[in-house]
């Protein structure tokens, strides 16, 4: 293995250890565990950082290790500059969060804050494994552990309620995209015949045979499904801000830095595999700037400070979305950098005002910039570069923005069309405005509210990290006079040939950016004169059906559902149970019976075998099976079936068969012993008085599986069958070629279908337990 | 079709309307009613013997007739004959189910040594072994087989036995 290939290994599973370390040792590390994250995410940084540096974009470092060379997935990492820039965001502002994360969770029981690093750090390792899985299959499980993780850590608090629901919710919708995206996926492999992306992405024969591929749209779908849930893209947007009940550092790093980035970043991998799909547009391009103007709205309306965020944190994502859907992701990494420099820190900074007054309401606030003056000028940096202002890196971004769609190739089509979408990121942009102004004035200036007595300026434990990236975007932004931020954004981005015009300095002969940008202060500071009144008129649209009242009610719906179906079937009869049991398997045997040409012709229905023990018995089985249907109690038909057991075993005498025969014996014995252990706790009999309209139906069930078994027997030991399907040959001859032993049965049982056992043996040990949980459970009770 | 006849009221309140008021708890060791010199003499002979034989059979199971599952099933029969001879509780001292857990884990165990030798999930081979001679590997999967039968067997007689009414 090549250094390269060592680094890419070490750059995702170095947090999977520490994760692991984390779990065995938080009960003694506690707080300090957080130390653990520090130090993964910094080996993870530095390997990213080495490996962009040390290798061309257009050789990337790659391992390669088949993991299931059966089905074509393997464990395939990949260098290339948009995954490792996006490996360096997840490990960069892991360090910082880790850090902060270590002074801000504080007086907990240690275990708990020993798995609670555990989870942020595995969750760390996989948004690492998700930025250079260069196999789909890897990529979904990697994509799935971080679902699982953010569960985890939204539901941190979990003996609150709203802490337990928000985490099922957001579950329960990545989930459900996870899934789609899953199914994309194996669509993709199954018309591209490969599971890997960069064979997809290429241009190659796995890329041509996908383009052409009626499965190509599903794919697109299915998987845009996943990445529209993970961005918290509308109409799936509601589940980031029920996420906000996690603690700050989980909010500032998963919902804000990182995992619902991950959308976007699958986007990102996939435009070149997806170049030229018609929905591309249509779809990306909508979802996107609708998910931006409402939240951008939305964001004006609410009053928790961390909600605030996710609904501005939803207006970057969609209008990245946006961008992806106008077909230039040439801008992705300019954005989603300058987005992550911004948004961390606010959030970061909410979580120290959280800690400095206990609220994060900002009409109890104000005035807070006289106690915490150092959070107000992060703030404030911060602040301005989401509200657009130069000279932050906020205002670049912006500017890349409009000089894009003022040019875009997609929009030429129809100037009406342009001017839509301007004027609503426009508007959207002012919103943003107004907000970012209300995080300033409302909780930092004006008259201290009734929770800003408290308040006290934070230690460095926590004022570090928001300081680390407000330098970030306030030297991108100072940067912007050289071409510095344009060469590094450009490299990053996951089109190779970027060339997005990055720069402080306006041009004069293209104003219209600039332009645009002076307008939407303008708009902004009306907004912002006016966010008192839209808060109060929004109040009126309190009625409308939101997004999470429908998914309620889905999920409503299906319980409903599922306990009406269950009573229905599931009515605790053992005759309707035996009669669906029944009723399915005649039809079964009937459709594949008439499949192959059900004919008598077929069976060798001579009486050749018929030997005179064979008919004593066969009038001895018919004898007890009429006692078993005749039995005036439980225990005498139980006594009849188990002779019936014991006849059938005579029967295997008669005709030579030694091992079913022990087989038989035993079985027979033992469920004897169960039934009439079983037997005990039974009520006691009483034959009941049938309709015959019911007796009817029975008689024709009892027919109709009768016969189907009947036929079977026949045709499993009808000479053409055998012919047609030696499957016995088969088994007979393997067993001792492959399986080493004369037993073919046994041979079959662990080694020809030993996998098949191992499930088996699995399931019998489970009911074992299940058993001895239920049994005991009520009787330790009673 | 609607399910026709299901009583009304639970089994158990059904079964003490219809039988005698209350019945002696069973297997217990305290109780004469199901103690029997006989029965225990005859468990003290033919338990040994039965578990030799069903050794045998686990032993022979990959030429004859036989093998793990059938072995553990022999097996378990004769911990029933122990059961109904010596009680229950006697029976219940052992956790059976962790037989069961550790011939789970043995099976899994068994397959995982051919990965590590870098062979399928499951491989199986012939060892040859000094003294006993041909020693096919699939005796450990075997044998985890025959664990899972009898510790899950047990424990479902053992816990059922040890129900009251």
């Amino acid at each position: 293995m090549t250094p390269s290939e060592w680094t890419l290994l070490i750059v995702v599973f170095a947090p999977f250890v520490a994760a692991a370390v984390a779990l065995a040792l938080g009960r003694w590390l506690g707080r300090q565990s957080g130390w653990l994250m520090v130090i993964a995410a910094g080996v993870s940084f530095a390997g990213a950082v080495r490996l962009f540096l040390g290798h061309s974009a257009e050789a990337p470092p790659v391992y390669h290790y088949d993991w299931i060379p059966d089905l074509g997935i393997s464990l395939r990492l990949i260098g290339d500059p948009f995954g490792l820039f996006f490996a360096m965001l997840v490990a960069g502002i892991g360090l910082l969060v880790g850090f902060y994360s270590v002074h801000y969770i504080d007086d907990l029981p240690k275990a708990r804050v020993g798995r609670y690093y555990a989870a942020l750090i595995a969750f760390m390792g996989a948004m690492l494994g998700v930025s250079l899985a260069d196999d789909l299959i890897l990529l979904f499980i990697f994509w799935e552990l971080t679902s699982l993780t953010s569960f985890l850590l939204i539901g941190f608090w979990y003996e609150k309620e709203d802490g337990r629901k928000g985490a099922l919710t957001a579950l329960q919708v990545t989930a459900v995209g996870g899934l789609a995206m899953l199914a994309g996926f194996v669509l993709v492999s199954v018309a591209g015949g490969t599971f890997s992306i960069s064979e997809l992405s290429g241009g190659g024969e796995a890329a041509r045979a996908l383009q052409a591929s009626p499965l190509f749209s599903w794919a697109l779908v299915l998987i845009l499904l996943g990445a529209f849930t993970k961005s918290a893209q509308w109409p799936f947007h509601f589940w980031l801000p029920g996420a906000m009940v996690a603690p700050t550092p989980v909010s500032t790093y998963l919902h804000s830095a990182t995992m619902v980035k991950a959308g976007l970043f699958l986007v990102g991998r996939m435009w070149p595999v997806f170049d030229g799909a018609p929905l591309w547009t249509p779809l990306i391009a909508t979802i996107g700037l609708v998910t931006y103007v409402l939240a951008c709205w939305q964001a004006l309306i609410e009053t928790d400070l961390k909600a605030i965020l996710a609904r501005t944190t939803l207006a970057a994502l969609g209008m990245v979305m946006m961008l992806y859907g106008l077909k230039a992701p040439d801008q992705d990494a300019l954005q989603l950098l300058s987005h992550a420099a911004y948004k961390a820190p606010l959030f970061l900074i909410a979580g120290i005002v959280e800690h400095a007054t206990h609220t994060r309401d900002y009409r109890k606030l104000g005035g807070l910039q006289s106690a915490m003056p150092l959070t107000f000028v992060l703030c404030l940096f911060a602040a301005l570069s989401m509200a657009g202002l130069p000279p932050m890196f906020g205002f670049l971004a912006k500017e890349a923005l409009y000089a894009n769609l003022l040019e875009n190739e997609v929009l030429s089509g129809s100037p009406a069309l342009r001017v839509l979408v301007i004027g609503l990121c426009v508007i959207a942009n002012a919103f943003l405005f107004a907000v970012s102004f209300r995080l300033i004035v409302d909780v930092f200036l004006g008259a201290p509210g009734e929770k800003s007595r408290d308040a006290h300026e934070a230690g460095p434990g926590l004022w570090l990290s928001p300081a680390v990236l407000v330098a970030v975007v306030v030297g991108m932004g100072v940067l912007g006079v050289t071409h510095l931020p344009q060469t590094i954004v450009n490299s990053l981005s996951s089109d190779a040939g970027a060339h997005v015009h990055v720069s402080l300095i306006p041009s004069l002969d293209h104003p219209g950016p600039l332009i645009l940008s002076g307008l939407t202060i303008a708009a902004g500071i009306v907004v912002f004169q006016m966010r008192w009144v839209i808060g109060a008129w929004h109040e009126r649209f309190k009625f409308l059906p939101t997004m999470q009242r429908v998914w309620d009610e889905m999920l409503h719906g299906v319980t409903v559902f599922a306990v009406a179906f269950s009573e229905r079937w599931q009515n605790g009869s053992l005759r309707w149970y035996f009669s669906g049991i029944l009723v399915f398997f005649a039809g079964l045997c009937a459709f594949a019976l008439s499949r192959h040409g059900f004919g008598f012709e077929h069976f060798d229905l001579s009486v050749r075998e018929a030997t005179w023990p064979g008919v004593t018995l066969c009038a001895m089985l018919l004898a007890a099976i009429w006692r078993v249907t005749t039995a005036p109690t439980r225990l005498s038909a139980a006594i009849a079936i188990t002779t019936v057991g014991y006849l059938v075993a005579m029967l295997f005498v008669v005709y030579r068969s030694p091992d079913i025969l022990l087989t038989q014996i035993l079985i027979e014995t033992v469920s004897t012993i169960f039934l009439l252990l079983v037997l005990y706790f039974m009520p006691a009999f009483r034959p009941m008085t049938i309709q015959p309209a019911r007796r009817l139906v029975n008689a024709v069930i009892s027919g109709a599986v009768g016969l189907s078994m009947f036929t079977l027997v026949l045709l499993a030991t009808s000479p053409t069958f055998r012919e047609a399907d030696n499957l016995a040959d088969d088994y007979l001859s393997h067993a001792l070629t492959h399986g080493g032993g004369y037993n073919a049965v046994n041979v079959t049982i662990v080694d020809q279908r030993g996998i098949d056992t191992v499930g088996e043996v699995t399931v019998v040990m489970a009911v074992g337990l299940t058993i001895v949980g239920l049994l005991r459970v009520r009787r330790e009770a009673a | 079709m609607t399910p026709e006849g299901r009583p009304s009221d639970s089994p158990r309140k059904a079964a003490r309307s219809l039988d005698s008021p209350a019945r002696a708890p069973r297997f217990a060791e305290d109780s004469s009613a199901h103690d029997s010199p006989v029965l225990r003499m005859v468990t003290r002979i033919a338990t040994p013997l039965a578990l030799a034989v069903s050794l045998i059979i686990f032993w022979q199971g990959h030429n004859h007739p036989g093998g793990g599952f059938i072995a553990g099933v022999m097996a378990a029969a004769a911990g029933a004959m122990y059961l109904l001879g010596f009680g229950a509780e006697r029976a219940a001292r052992f956790a059976w189910w962790r037989v069961a857990v550790v011939g789970v884990l043995i099976a899994y165990a068994s397959g995982t040594a051919a990965l590590i030798a870098g062979k399928p999930f499951l491989y199986q081979t012939v060892f040859h072994v000094p003294v006993i001679g041909h020693l096919p590997s699939t005796v450990f999967f075997d044998g985890g087989i025959y664990l899972i039968v009898v510790g899950t067997l047990m424990t479902i007689f053992v816990e059922l036995a040890r129900e009251r009414l």
